[in-house]
């Protein structure tokens, strides 16, 4: 039985944020919606002060608190480890939102066709693009995955539904890694089968210590983080990602 | 006319409109329709009309007033049916004034509930559907969905048309333009001595089943936060209890208010005296009692020993972006005590001041709820996310206003096709 989990190595990440960029590529998610977030992260005071990166994801925990509050079944945890949300279901009472202490929710607040970063339509666009270019969609998203077969892959399908890292299904489905473990140019981040012991992930936990984020909460995260230190109570990020929309 | 002489003699006011009631529903019937524009633009734009916003790194809240509302309005209904019950299983003859009222209010302030849970989700017309046939029972959602909106909403609506057909079995022997409405109510009834036993052990049992049935209801909404581990300021054993305690107390409130109303409205004398009013003035004292206990317990156990983020909602809450409506709520339910207090030492009830001190609990209940939700999303991350922040739209008060004003039209209209207050038997045997 597969069981994925992702590594994070804070020893080599420097903070630049490609995942970020490859998740929304890959994912298509609208604007202000990051389902890969890295905190840069400052603590102590000047001159004694640290700097620190930290990539998000979805934890996809095992105890996810997200799937016991679902009222509709909509967000379900796979037998290989992944959460998932499936558009098709969801009904947007963002409840999961709610009971996730991590903050990897992101509700449609709008029409994503309306969120885009780019407006199609606006003259000065159509004049770089001559209007041959249209919103770029990546085909795979719409298919359905898993035994289940549930409409769980990618962003930007319906308003007034919950999204969130899929750990990339759809690539996995093709035996990928994720979008923002390819793009990695440090390979800070490792994603892998936890049950397989010739797979990277499972050479990294016999070797190394790891944390897990919030591991007082209960919620069995999935994402394994080597080196570096959990983010404390004097951890402030030097610059938010400007996303309100 | 000849109707309408025969109207003046339906008792109660009933199918007689007068010229306020009138100019009243206008009123409501234009706020209900400033709040479907409202809702219709949400509806088509997406939910970026409100102002919630996803927590973390859009620093917004992702439940605000719907959800305050919804808490609010299924915590009025608890008071209602409550009192009912307890006036229908102990015989509480002088009370009966207040039965049906507070039958009505439960019902109606349900509906709000039910409507301002589907004004809040993203997908409304899935939710209606998929919340029943994908119902998980693991989701702390489901006794709100579920068994509140379900459950609880069918069972007070059966109570009240039973407890109500005698009454329109009255009316319908007299011929009017709402006859049809009354003998449709009335489904039969004729009010002989065996059917009048028999509806007496219906309402009686009715009454015996629903009482457990809306405390573990009313639970349910309390533990939709309570059970929240990763939400600081949410987790807590007192969530339930406190819910409920808050629930009686702001419908208690609100059935003062509403009773003082009807006595008002109502050409003559029903019953609604000082001897009901200084009931429901003692009941709201001794909740009052009891949850101010609770806010106490609560803040303190928060202050002095919760962990760095509960302390961090906590201080928000008191001293910081959320302090002026912890304060109000704090002088609108302390205020309120302290002249019933003073009313209660006195044996005598100031209709006044009790409608006084109902509005304002209502009030202080309502910023209680919207402290119990947003200031969790906004200052509890557990990552080192920014603060966050949540003012609510112009749509959003849109809806919750044409909510209340539905509410209200709703009760005015009942209050003109059946008595609002139950027909005492001499008055049968005068007509």
């Amino acid at each position: 039985m597969v069981k994925y989990a992702m590594a994070v190595d804070l020893d080599r990440c420097q903070g630049c944020r490609g995942c970020m960029e490859a998740c929304k590529i890959e994912n298509n998610t609208v604007e202000s919606v990051f389902w890969m977030h890295v905190f840069r992260l400052e603590s102590g005071e000047y001159p004694d002060t640290k700097m620190s990166f930290l990539p998000r994801p979805c934890q996809h925990c095992d105890n996810a608190p997200c799937v016991k509050v679902c009222p509709v079944g909509a967000r379900f945890k796979r037998e290989d480890g992944l959460v998932l949300t499936d558009a098709d279901r969801c009904i947007g009472c963002r409840y999961c939102e709610l009971a996730c202490p991590y903050g990897v929710n992101y509700f449609n607040w709008a029409k994503p066709e309306k969120r885009q970063y780019l407006d199609y339509d606006h003259p000065d666009v159509e004049r770089v693009t001559g209007g041959v270019i249209p919103p770029y969609k990546n085909p795979d998203l719409d298919l359905l995955y898993g035994e289940e077969q549930r409409l769980t892959a990618g962003g930007g399908h319906f308003k007034g539904v919950m999204e969130k890292c899929t750990f990339c299904v759809h690539r996995l489905d093709k035996g990928l890694d994720p979008a923002c473990v390819d793009t990695c140019p440090v390979q800070a981040l490792i994603f892998g089968d936890l049950e397989d012991p010739s797979s990277g992930i499972a050479e990294m936990i016999n070797d190394r210590t790891h944390f897990r984020l919030l591991e007082e909460v209960g919620t069995e995260p999935s994402v394994l983080y080597f080196g570096g230190a959990a983010p404390t109570e004097d951890s402030r990020e030097i610059e938010t990602v400007k996303a309100r929309v | 006319m000849a109707t309408a002489t025969h109207e003046a003699t339906l008792p109660r006011g009933v199918g007689r409109l007068t010229r306020g009631w009138v100019i009243f529903i206008l009123a409501m019937v234009a706020v209900c329709v400033l709040g479907w524009v409202a809702y219709i633009r949400e509806f088509s734009e997406g939910m970026t009309v409100t102002g919630m916003r996803n927590v973390g790194t859009m620093g917004g809240a992702t439940w605000g007033l719907y959800i305050t509302f919804v808490v609010y309005f299924v915590g009025v209904s608890f008071a209602g049916i409550t009192i009912a019950a307890v006036i229908r299983l102990f015989n509480l003859e002088r009370l009966r004034p207040i039965a049906r009222m507070a039958e009505v209010m439960t019902v109606v302030s349900l509906i709000l509930g039910a409507i301002a849970i589907v004004a809040d989700l993203g997908q409304p017309f899935r939710g209606i559907v998929n919340l029943f046939r994908y119902a998980r029972p693991q989701s702390p959602f489901f006794g709100t969905f579920t068994m509140v909106i379900a459950g609880y909403l069918f069972a007070s609506l059966v109570y009240l048309w039973i407890s109500s057909r005698r009454d329109a079995a009255l009316l319908a022997k007299q011929p009017s333009r709402l006859h049809w409405i009354h003998r449709l109510v009335a489904a039969g009834y004729t009010d002989t001595p065996a059917e009048r036993e028999r509806q007496s052990r219906a309402t009686f049992w009715m009454a015996v089943s629903i009482l457990p049935m809306l405390v573990v209801a009313t639970s349910t909404l309390g533990f939709v936060f309570g059970l929240q581990g990763g939400r600081p300021g949410w987790y807590s054993a007192l969530q339930a209890p406190a819910f409920v305690v808050l629930a009686g107390l702001s419908g208690t409130g609100l059935l003062i208010v509403l009773a003082a109303i009807v006595r008002k409205s109502l050409p003559r004398d029903v019953g609604l005296n000082q001897y009901v009013f200084g009931w429901l003035g003692r009941v709201m004292m001794l909740l009052l009692f009891v949850y101010v206990y609770f806010m106490v317990t609560e803040v303190l156990t928060a202050t002095y020993a919760g962990v760095d983020r509960d302390q961090q909602v906590t201080r928000e809450m008191l001293w910081g972006e959320y302090s002026w409506i912890f304060w109000s709520a704090v002088i609108l339910l302390v205020l309120p005590l302290a002249s019933l207090v003073f009313q209660a030492l006195r044996r005598r009830w100031n209709v006044s001041w009790l409608v006084a001190a109902g509005i304002a609990v209502n009030l202080g209940a309502i910023g209680k709820r919207y402290l119990i939700a947003v200031p969790s999303q906004t200052h509890g991350q557990l990552l080192p996310y920014p603060e966050g922040s949540y003012s609510p739209s112009w749509v959003e008060f849109a809806v919750v206003a044409s909510l209340v004003a539905f509410g209200a039209l709703v009760i005015g209209v009942f209050m003109k096709v059946l008595p609002i207050v139950e027909i005492e038997d001499e008055e049968v045997s005068h007509a």
